[in-house]
């Protein structure tokens, strides 16, 4: 599996970790001002989604939409009704106005958003409003959004339509794990293993589709004396923590993103809005067992 | 898809060498080249003072621990590298300054990762030292493009910002 010639990879610092762009089949330079292009659309995402910087679209939307209706950009209210539509199909389980009980725990810094919000069980993604004309509005002023369970999938499938509208070939594009490959013979990639980070789970092939994995790997914190990561079961406003790693694969990054928390939360339950957005999923839940949707795993040929 | 399956996972697929997983992405001419195409560069030959590391390190909030390498880019602007160190990964970046101290860009040139200690010992970092992408060190090349968390860019946002500081204090 050694990498062909022709490949060209950079890495920048982007969306809170390193995105690593990959471009095949054009000569040096052209590659070179195409990766530039796909990198200066991922700070374009960034820019209106970060939840960290104070002066994003999503920072101004946090202040504001709880005291009036506030119009934004296309891919940032795209990005809403797309997590609109995973919240109704989840079952309320995906629910980006999970901010709160993150800055709580202190995952999430509070400057930038207006101050810290009380966490409420009562307040839910069933509080935003997605209104006529792009404009966003939130029924209650202590409602945040944190698009960081689905931001980065969609800055991936940004940066992968840019290579392809420069008529890059073949490439594939990782925003810290979350990826998508696209061109002949696909791209080989290793999932990483939740508990030891050095090694892999396993490693297949993947061809244009993408690929997202939430675990904990990184993020612990230590709370009431036991390992929390930040991915929050709003419905009991507890961290998630029975299913130690998820990876999804599906046709865009933005929904492989969003539905591994869904994987993350609901294990085995999560079939149904896997299949409906022909998605396919493996999970490794308590005692390190491994799960994987079935028509998967025709294709990973791996004893079972 | 019906339903799931059992998938049994032994042994865990193995990704760092004994050294540790590693990408290079550029040499100091390559990142020159992407960053200031056509331009030219002469060492800057800048050593800081223990005065303006202090001022830098004050400044930033961050610890200066290794000079960084600075280049003045002819016409203007500046092209330094610098590394950083994390709990399990070990980063050499570029960064081009516009002739204003403000950032034209930034370019990861190595990234390794070790869940070892060797990322601590600096005998070990030393063997990196002025590598080329022609290195004979037997570096996995065929490992890439993980799917799980990875790192956090932090270290590398701090160092840029110490980089930034070091402009005002150093270079201006």
């Amino acid at each position: 599996m050694k990498s062909r010639l022709s490949e060209v990879r950079r890495a920048r610092p982007l969306l809170g970790t390193f995105v690593e762009i990959t471009v095949d089949g054009l000569n040096a330079s052209d590659a070179g001002h195409a990766i530039d292009e796909a990198f200066r659309v991922i700070e374009e995402v960034q820019c209106r989604m970060s939840f960290h910087d104070p002066g994003s679209t999503l920072s101004f939307l946090n202040r504001n939409a709880g005291h009036l209706a506030v119009p934004v950009d296309h891919w940032t209210f795209h990005v809403l009704e797309c997590a609109a539509e995973l919240h109704a199909l989840s079952g309320g389980v995906f629910d980006v106005t999970v901010a709160p009980q993150l800055q709580t725990l202190g995952f999430l810094p509070v400057a930038g958003s207006g101050g810290g919000a009380p966490v409420s069980r009562d307040m839910s993604f069933a509080d935003v409003e997605l209104l006529p004309d792009r404009r966003v509005r939130f029924r209650n002023p202590n409602v945040k959004i944190d698009l960081g369970g689905i931001a980065k999938g969609f800055a991936v499938d940004q940066a992968i339509a840019a290579l392809q509208n420069i008529g890059v070939p073949r490439g594939l594009v990782n925003a810290g794990g979350d990826l998508r490959a696209f061109g002949p013979e696909g791209f080989p990639v290793f999932i990483r293993h939740p508990d030891d980070p050095g090694s892999a789970l396993l490693s297949f092939r993947l061809t244009n589709a993408a690929l997202a994995t939430s675990g904990h790997y990184f993020a612990d914190r230590i709370v009431a004396g036991a390992k929390r990561g930040p991915i929050v079961n709003v419905r009991r406003g507890q961290l998630a923590h029975i299913v130690t790693s998820a990876t999804v694969r599906a046709s865009r990054a933005t929904q492989a993103d969003a539905l591994t928390k869904v994987v993350m939360i609901r294990g085995e339950e999560s079939l149904p809005v896997l299949n409906y957005f022909r998605a396919d999923a493996i999970f490794v839940g308590r005692g390190g067992k491994t799960r994987c949707s079935s028509d998967w795993h025709e294709t990973l040929d791996l004893p079972s | 898809m019906t339903s799931w399956k059992p998938l049994a996972i032994v042994p865990a697929i193995i990704m760092t060498s004994a050294q540790c997983f590693a990408v290079t992405y550029f040499t100091v001419e390559q990142a020159q080249k992407a960053i200031f195409p056509g331009a030219s560069f002469s060492p800057a030959g800048i050593t800081l003072t223990a005065t303006q590391r202090k001022a830098i390190e004050k400044a930033s909030g961050v610890r200066l621990r290794t000079a960084p390498k600075i280049w003045r880019v002819a016409g203007g602007g500046w092209f330094i590298v610098d590394e950083v160190l994390g709990k399990h990964e070990f980063i050499t970046y570029a960064v081009g300054l516009k002739a204003n101290g403000l950032v034209q860009q930034i370019e990861i040139m190595d990234y390794r990762e070790s869940y070892g200690s060797e990322v601590r010992d600096p005998k070990w970092r030393a063997q990196f030292a002025g590598k080329t992408a022609q290195a004979p060190l037997k570096l996995d090349q065929d490992i890439r493009n993980i799917s799980g968390a990875t790192l956090s860019s932090r270290h590398v946002t701090e160092g840029v910002r110490r980089l930034l500081a070091l402009y005002e204090i150093a270079l201006k």
